[in-house]
C-alpha cells in the first residue's frame, strides 16, 4: 500500500535520505524507528509530499506521489510530529473543512465526523475553539482528520508524544482497529514498547540509512539478541553514547 | 463548492466569524482606539483630498493637469508600495504559512491551490492601499461633483490595479525562493524593503523641492514640473489607472487603459498560475529545508561586555539581547532605514536656505528649535514602539528559561531599560544637536533642547519597557506585530501626550528668556523663578513617567511569576 523505493534526499552536500526503501502492506503496522536526527521525519514528510526527493519514488495505493500527487494524496492520512490546526475554528469546523478538502460532502459528513469525534473522546469539544485545546487533545484531533476520509494508508510521525496513559491507549486500540480493517500504517516512534507492542515489522534507520529490516523477531537476531527491542535498538545505532552520558552523569 | 479555490478560504472567513462572536477582555477598548484612529485617518485624507480638488477648481487647465499628474503619482506610490507589499506577503502565504503544511498533504490541485493563495495575498497586500486610496477618491470626486460612474469605475481601477502589481512581486518571490531557502530570502527581503524605502527618499530629494523657495527660482517652475513627470511613464499601470480615473471624473470613458488594466491583469494572473504550477512545490520544498546557518559570532560583544561593571546576570542578559538583534536581518534593517531618514531629514537643514525665507530668521527660527524638539521626540516615540516596546514579547515562548531562573523581573526588566535607552539617547541627542547646529538657534536653546532629550528619552524609553512588561505578547511572529498591538497604540497616544506636556512646559521659559534677551532687558526675579519652576516641572513629569512605568512593568512581571 506504501511503497518507497530508493529514496534520496540531499540538503546540498548532505545526505539526509540515503537510498531508503520500504513496503507496508494492507493492513501492516510498520515501525520506523531511528536515534533523533536519523532522518525518519524527512522520510515521512516526503512520503506525505510535503518535500521533494532528490531520487527515487513514493507510490501509495499504487499512484507515484510525484506524477499524480492527488490520487496518492487521497489515499493517504498524515499525521505530522507537530500539528497545524487552525485555532480560531471549532473541532467541528475543522473537521468538515478537512472534510471538504477530500472531497466529502454532504449530509454523511457530519456524521462521519462525529464518528470520529466519538472514536477519539473528543465529541463534548466539538463546539469549542482549538485554541483552548491541550496538546494531547489537539493531537487526538489531527487523528480524527486523519483517518476522516477513510484512507487506505497513514503515515504517523511520533504518534504518542505529549499524549498521557489513557490517550496513549486509546491511540494504540484506533491503530489497531484501522489496520485491521486494512489500512497500511508507517509509524515513526521513538517508543520501542510501544513499537514491539504494536508492529507487526520494523524497519531502523540510522544516518539516513535503513540499516535493520524484518519483523520483530527478525530484527532482534539482526542485532545479535533474543532480549527486549530497546537492547537490541542501542547496539544496533550506537549505545556506547549511553554509556558516556552514565560516566558524565 | 468544495472543488472551487474559495472553499480554501473558508478557515479564514470561519475563523473571522469566530473572534468577531467571542470577545476578549479588552477587546472594546481596542476596538475604540483603532477605530477611532482609523476615522479620524479617513476623514483627514477625505478632507484634504476634497480640500485640494476644490482649490485646484479655480485653475482650469492648470488645476486639470495637476490633478491628473497628482493622481499618475499617487497610484505610482502605491504601485511600488504593492509591488514590494506583494513580494512580501507571498513568501509567508506561498512558501511559509503553516496552514501549507495542512493542505499540501490533502488532494487539492495545484491551480485550485494557487487561486486561494494569490486571492489572499492580493487582499493582504492590497488592503490598506484601498483604505487610503477611498478617501481620497471619494474626496476628490464629491470636490469636482463627479458622475455616479466615476465611483464605479473607481473601484473597477482599483482591482486590476492591484492584481498586476501581486502578481509581479509574486513571481519574484517564486523566484527568489528557488533559488534561496525561504527563510534566507526573508532576511533578503529585508534588506531590499531598506534599498526600495532608501529609494524612495532619494526619488524625494532629487525632485527638490525647497527649490520653489527661492524667489530666483521662478523661472524654473516649468522645470520643476518636468521633474514631477518625469517618473510617470505611459507604460505603467499606475499612469493608466490615473488616466482612466480622471476621465470618469470628468464624465467620459477611457476604454483603452481600462482594456490595458483588465487585459494585463488576467494575463499577469495566467502567467504566474503556470510558473505557480511549474515551481512552487520545488520552491515549498527547498523553504522547509534548514541548511546551517551562516552568522557571526560577534566575539567583540562578550569582551565589551565583560569589562562593563554589571551583574552576571545583566551581562549575559545584554549580551543575549544585542547577538539576537544584530543576527536578526529583520531588526537591524529598520534601524538603517531610520538612520536614513535621520540623515535626510538633516541634509534637508543643510539645503535650506533659511535666510532667505521671510519669517524663517531670528525669532521664529528659535521657536522652530521647538518644533524640532518635537520631532525628534516623535522619532523617539517611533524607535521605543519599535524596538523597546517589543524587548519583553521578543523573549517569546523562550521566556519561561528567564522565569525558572533565580533572576528577579526588576533586574530583568532594568537591563531592558538599559539596553534601549543608550541607543535611543544617542541617536535622539545626535539627531537634536545636529539640527540645531544646522538651524543656528540660539545657545540657550541648544542647552535646553539636549537637556530636553535626555530626560524625554528616560520617560519614553521606561514608558515603552513598562508597558511592554504590561502588555507583552509572547506568541507575537515578529517585533512590528507587538508595535502595533494594543499596548503598542496606547504607549504611541501616552508619548505624544507626554512630548507636548514637555514641549509646552519647556517652551514658556525659553520663549520668555528670548523675549527679553531680544529687547537686551533683565529677566525679573519673579518671572525667572516661575521658569525655574516650569523647567523643574518638565524634570519632574518625565522623571515620573519614566519610574511609574518601569514600577508597573515590574508588578506586571511579578503578577505573572505568580
Amino acid at each position: 500500500m506504501i511503497a518507497v523505493q530508493h529514496l534520496v534526499k540531499q540538503y546540498g552536500k548532505f545526505t539526509a535520505v540515503d537510498d531508503v526503501s520500504l513496503d507496508v502492506q494492507p493492513g501492516e503496522i510498520h515501525g520506523f524507528l531511528g536515534p533523533n536526527g536519523a532522518g525518519k521525519t524527512t522520510t515521512l514528510r516526503m512520503i506525505a509530499g510535503l518535500l521533494k526527493p532528490t531520487g527515487g519514488h513514493v507510490i501509495v495505493n499504487g499512484h507515484d506521489v510525484a506524477s499524480e500527487p492527488e490520487l496518492a494524496k487521497a489515499s493517504l492520512g498524515f499525521i505530522p510530529d507537530r500539528p497545524f490546526i487552525y485555532e480560531k475554528l471549532t473541532a467541528g469546523e475543522f473537521l468538515k473543512f478537512h472534510g471538504g478538502l477530500y472531497g466529502l460532502d454532504g449530509d454523511g459528513v457530519m456524521d462521519r465526523v462525529h464518528e470520529m469525534l466519538d472514536l477519539f473522546e473528543l465529541r463534548r469539544w466539538e463546539n469549542e475553539l482549538v485554541e483552548s485545546f491541550s496538546h494531547g487533545m489537539k493531537q487526538r484531533l489531527v487523528m480524527c482528520a486523519a483517518f476522516l476520509h477513510r484512507p487506505r494508508a497513514v503515515a504517523v510521525d511520533e504518534p504518542m508524544v505529549g499524549l498521557d496513559p489513557r490517550g496513549a491507549r486509546l491511540i494504540k486500540n484506533v491503530f489497531r482497529r484501522m489496520s485491521e480493517r486494512g489500512v497500511a500504517i508507517l509509524m515513526s516512534t521513538h517508543t520501542l514498547e510501544v513499537a514491539q507492542e504494536m508492529c507487526q515489522r520494523l524497519s531502523i534507520i540510522l544516518k539516513g540509512k535503513i540499516i535493520a529490516q524484518g519483523t520483530v523477531d527478525e530484527v532482534r537476531r539482526l542485532g545479535g539478541a533474543d532480549d527486549h527491542l530497546t537492547s537490541v535498538f542501542l547496539r544496533l545505532t550506537g549505545g556506547s553514547a549511553l554509556q558516556e552520558i552514565d560516566e558524565a552523569v | 463548492m468544495k472543488g472551487a479555490f474559495t472553499y480554501l478560504l473558508l478557515p479564514h472567513l470561519w475563523s473571522s466569524r469566530n473572534r468577531a462572536q467571542r470577545r476578549e477582555p479588552g477587546d472594546l477598548t481596542r476596538a475604540l482606539l483603532f477605530g477611532g484612529v482609523a476615522i479620524g485617518v479617513f476623514f483627514a485624507l477625505f478632507y484634504g483630498a476634497a480640500w485640494l480638488a476644490w482649490q485646484l477648481q479655480d485653475y482650469e487647465e492648470l488645476g486639470d493637469y495637476l490633478l491628473r499628474l497628482g493622481l499618475s503619482w499617487i497610484f505610482m506610490t502605491f504601485l511600488a508600495f504593492l509591488t514590494f507589499s506583494g513580494i512580501v506577503t507571498a513568501l509567508s502565504t506561498f512558501f511559509l504559512s503553516d496552514d501549507l503544511r495542512l493542505l499540501l498533504t490533502a488532494p487539492i490541485a495545484a491551480r485550485r491551490l494557487f487561486y486561494a493563495r494569490f486571492a489572499r495575498t492580493v487582499v493582504q497586500s492590497s488592503w490598506m492601499v484601498v483604505v487610503f486610496i477611498a478617501p481620497v477618491l471619494l474626496g476628490v470626486g464629491l470636490a469636482q461633483c463627479a458622475p455616479a460612474s466615476f465611483y464605479i469605475t473607481s473601484a473597477l481601477t482599483v482591482i486590476p490595479f492591484a492584481i498586476i502589481p501581486v502578481a509581479v512581486g509574486t513571481a519574484c518571490t517564486l523566484l527568489l525562493v528557488n533559488v534561496f531557502p525561504a527563510r534566507r530570502a526573508r532576511d533578503l527581503l529585508m534588506l531590499m524593503g531598506f534599498l526600495f524605502a532608501a529609494s524612495i527618499v532619494v526619488l524625494l530629494r532629487m525632485i527638490r523641492p525647497e527649490q520653489l523657495l527661492r524667489a530666483e527660482s521662478l523661472p524654473d517652475v516649468t522645470g520643476f514640473f518636468s521633474t514631477l513627470q518625469s517618473p510617470v511613464t505611459p507604460l505603467l499601470p499606475s499612469f493608466w489607472a490615473g488616466e482612466l480615473v480622471f476621465a470618469s471624473l470628468k464624465g467620459g470613458w477611457d476604454a483603452l487603459h481600462a482594456g490595458a488594466l483588465w487585459t494585463t491583469a488576467l494575463a499577469f494572473c495566467v502567467g504566474l498560475r503556470a510558473a505557480d504550477e511549474r515551481w512552487h512545490f520545488s520552491g515549498y520544498s527547498r523553504s522547509q529545508e534548514a541548511p546551517k546557518a551562516r552568522f557571526t559570532k560577534f566575539r567583540s560583544l562578550d569582551a565589551i561586555a565583560g569589562v562593563l561593571p554589571l551583574s552576571p546576570v545583566r551581562r549575559q542578559l545584554l549580551v543575549k539581547d544585542l547577538k539576537i538583534f544584530l543576527r536578526d536581518v529583520s531588526q537591524w534593517s529598520q534601524l538603517l532605514l531610520l538612520l536614513a531618514l535621520m540623515v535626510i531629514y538633516l541634509y534637508n537643514f543643510r539645503v535650506l536656505d533659511l535666510g532667505r525665507i521671510p519669517y524663517m530668521s531670528g525669532f521664529v527660527k528659535n521657536v522652530y528649535a521647538f518644533v524640532n524638539l518635537g520631532m525628534a521626540g516623535f522619532v523617539l516615540s517611533t524607535v521605543a514602539v519599535r524596538f523597546v516596546f517589543p524587548m519583553v514579547s521578543a523573549e517569546g515562548r523562550a521566556f519561561w528559561l528567564v522565569r525558572k531562573s533565580p533572576v528577579s523581573m526588576h533586574d530583568f526588566l532594568w537591563s531592558k531599560f538599559w539596553t534601549g535607552f543608550v541607543p535611543v539617547l544617542a541617536l535622539t541627542e545626535t539627531l537634536t544637536i545636529a539640527a540645531n547646529e544646522l538651524l543656528d538657534v540660539d545657545p540657550f536653546l541648544k542647552i535646553v533642547a539636549a537637556g530636553a532629550i535626555v530626560f524625554l528619552s528616560l520617560a519614553l524609553v521606561g514608558l515603552a519597557t513598562g508597558l511592554g512588561a504590561r502588555y507583552p505578547r509572547f506568541t507575537a511572529d515578529n517585533p512590528s506585530q507587538v508595535a502595533g498591538s494594543y499596548g503598542g497604540v496606547a504607549f504611541m497616544i501616552l508619548a505624544v501626550l507626554l512630548i507636548i506636556v514637555v514641549i509646552v512646559l519647556l517652551g514658556w521659559p525659553s520663549t520668555t528668556y528670548l523675549y527679553y534677551q531680544l529687547r537686551h532687558r533683565p529677566i525679573p526675579a519673579v518671572r525667572m523663578v516661575m521658569m525655574g519652576l516650569s523647567f523643574v516641572a518638565a524634570v519632574f513629569v518625565s522623571i515620573a513617567t519614566w519610574l511609574h512605568g518601569m514600577r508597573s512593568g515590574v508588578r506586571a512581571l511579578d503578577a505573572m511569576s505568580n
